[in-house]
């Protein structure tokens, strides 16, 4: 019973320690758009970079995107009303599903589009405490839209991306209504089993 | 009426955003009122005070998110939608993706790329016309402009020499965002076999779109179109078919791992690209 305890209190410990570091990061206001120009340009030329393995080039990809991605905030968000209901326990096993489940998505899909120019377009500043920044990625025949959405965070000031939108597709919006659709006949456990 | 309509839904928010604003530091003082009484433990109180902020933080998302899923989707053909998407998704996979592949191994990228800058060429009536019918009249003299360049320095439309060389970007409208612009509603779901997700708006508009285009066989129009019949029409779209999808291999089997399940997510991303498409 200690023992189980002592666990729980140690996965506690370094839930607490992780998010703490990740909040380290974050970018200011007035770079946002240097930030994040140069973060896709590094991701650009390490997908084109050939002495790298995919694995290599996966592992310092998501390194460049964690520190603007606040995987935490996309969980909840995804989840909507439901995350209140959950246990401590499983909002951690969901957010840690979730994270996973982004990044491959997301690694995915640039493994595929690696030979694409990416042009930042132009920022907008919505509210106090959401920008959002339109990028245009230029494909063999077609040009995306993409917008990265930032909210500011209380705590430290700095913009964190919360949402991707694709072509006019908000990422977060879709897992959103599949997860309720999802929870409406499954339980949590088998959504982050899913995941 | 539209923009009364925008104005009213942003003035709702605004107030609605003022509202929390001032009862969120009420519902502080109420929370830690409870943890006063029960002060048995003072940490208790802390976390309290904890997940009050945080709950006001997560209801600003949640307004923001919820803000596009009030309009619940309705959707009367549910079964027949969801058999025909898994229809669409074993064609794809195991008749459009490996004949594509093959095709994309015979015929190189250069000339794949220019049929398919040809067939988007030859649709320029479509584009031109909702453009224009949209009020959107800089797009259509660009579309007109592009159609002249690549007709002729862009050898039929087989190059854009328009977009890349005189930076002049095409400017998708079809009629079912016609329809949209003018507060047309999707109406209800409707998975076309073979062609995929769409609505009761957007069938509309491409059966209007049909008359324009110069690929789709219409009886008495002759003269304006290619296909002389139907096996034409179809034999002309399968191969615009193969050869785009040629261009994208492996994004369809990408993007459907990303589904919980297959037909809501693509049905809601579709919903949400057309809503985006209409609101440019």
């Amino acid at each position: 019973m200690n023992k189980q305890k002592r666990e729980i209190m140690l996965t506690k410990i370094i839930i607490v320690l992780c998010l703490s570091i990740m909040s380290l990061y974050g970018i200011e206001e007035q770079n946002i758009q240097k930030v994040m120009d140069t973060k896709v340009k590094q991701v650009l030329n390490n997908l084109k970079n050939k002495s790298m393995s995919q694995s290599q080039k996966d592992q310092k990809n998501v390194r460049i995107i964690d520190e603007v991605f606040d995987y935490n905030t996309m969980a909840k968000i995804s989840l909507g009303k439901k995350w209140k209901t959950l246990s401590n326990n499983e909002k951690a096993q969901f957010t840690k599903a979730f994270e996973r489940k982004i990044k491959h998505s997301y690694l995915d899909k640039l493994r595929l589009y690696n030979n694409q120019k990416v042009n930042i377009k132009k920022l907008k500043k919505v509210k106090s405490n959401r920008i959002t920044l339109e990028t245009q990625v230029i494909g063999i025949d077609d040009t995306y839209k993409v917008i990265y959405l930032f909210y500011k965070k209380k705590q430290n000031n700095q913009w964190y991306i919360y949402d991707v939108e694709l072509v006019g597709v908000s990422i977060i919006q879709t897992y959103r209504k599949q997860f309720s659709e999802f929870l409406k006949t499954k339980s949590v456990h088998q959504l982050i089993k899913s995941l | 009426m539209r923009f009364l309509h925008f104005s009213l839904f942003i003035l709702f928010f605004t107030l609605h955003g003022c509202a929390t604003k001032e009862t969120a530091p009420e519902s502080n003082s109420q929370q830690s009122n409870t943890g006063i009484t029960t002060t048995t433990e003072p940490q208790e109180e802390n976390s309290n005070v904890d997940e009050t902020k945080e709950e006001s933080f997560e209801d600003e998302f949640e307004k923001e998110f919820s803000q596009n899923e009030e309009k619940e989707t309705y959707d009367p053909l549910n079964r027949y939608n969801r058999a025909m998407t898994s229809f669409n998704d074993s064609v794809i996979i195991y008749g459009l993706t490996p004949v594509s592949k093959a095709y994309a191994s015979i015929f190189p990228q250069p000339l794949r790329l220019g049929i398919s800058n040809f067939v988007h060429n030859i649709q320029f009536p479509i584009r031109f016309t909702n453009n224009l019918l949209q009020g959107k009249f800089q797009n259509s003299s660009n579309e007109l402009e592009r159609f002249i360049v690549n007709s002729t320095v862009g050898l039929a439309g087989l190059m854009d020499p328009a977009k890349h060389y005189m930076d002049i970007h095409p400017h998708e409208e079809d009629f079912g965002q016609t329809l949209g612009h003018y507060g047309v509603g999707p109406g209800f779901h409707l998975v076309i076999p073979f062609i995929g997700p769409s609505n009761v708006r957007d069938i509309a508009g491409i059966t209007l779109d049909a008359y324009l285009s110069p690929l789709v066989n219409i009886r008495g129009l002759e003269n304006y179109k290619i296909p002389q019949n139907f096996g034409e029409s179809v034999a002309i779209y399968a191969v615009h078919l193969i050869n785009k999808t040629s261009l994208h291999l492996g994004e369809y089997e990408d993007l459907r791992k990303d589904a919980v399940d297959l037909y809501p997510f693509l049905r809601d991303i579709y919903e949400q690209k057309r809503d985006a498409e209409i609101g440019e």
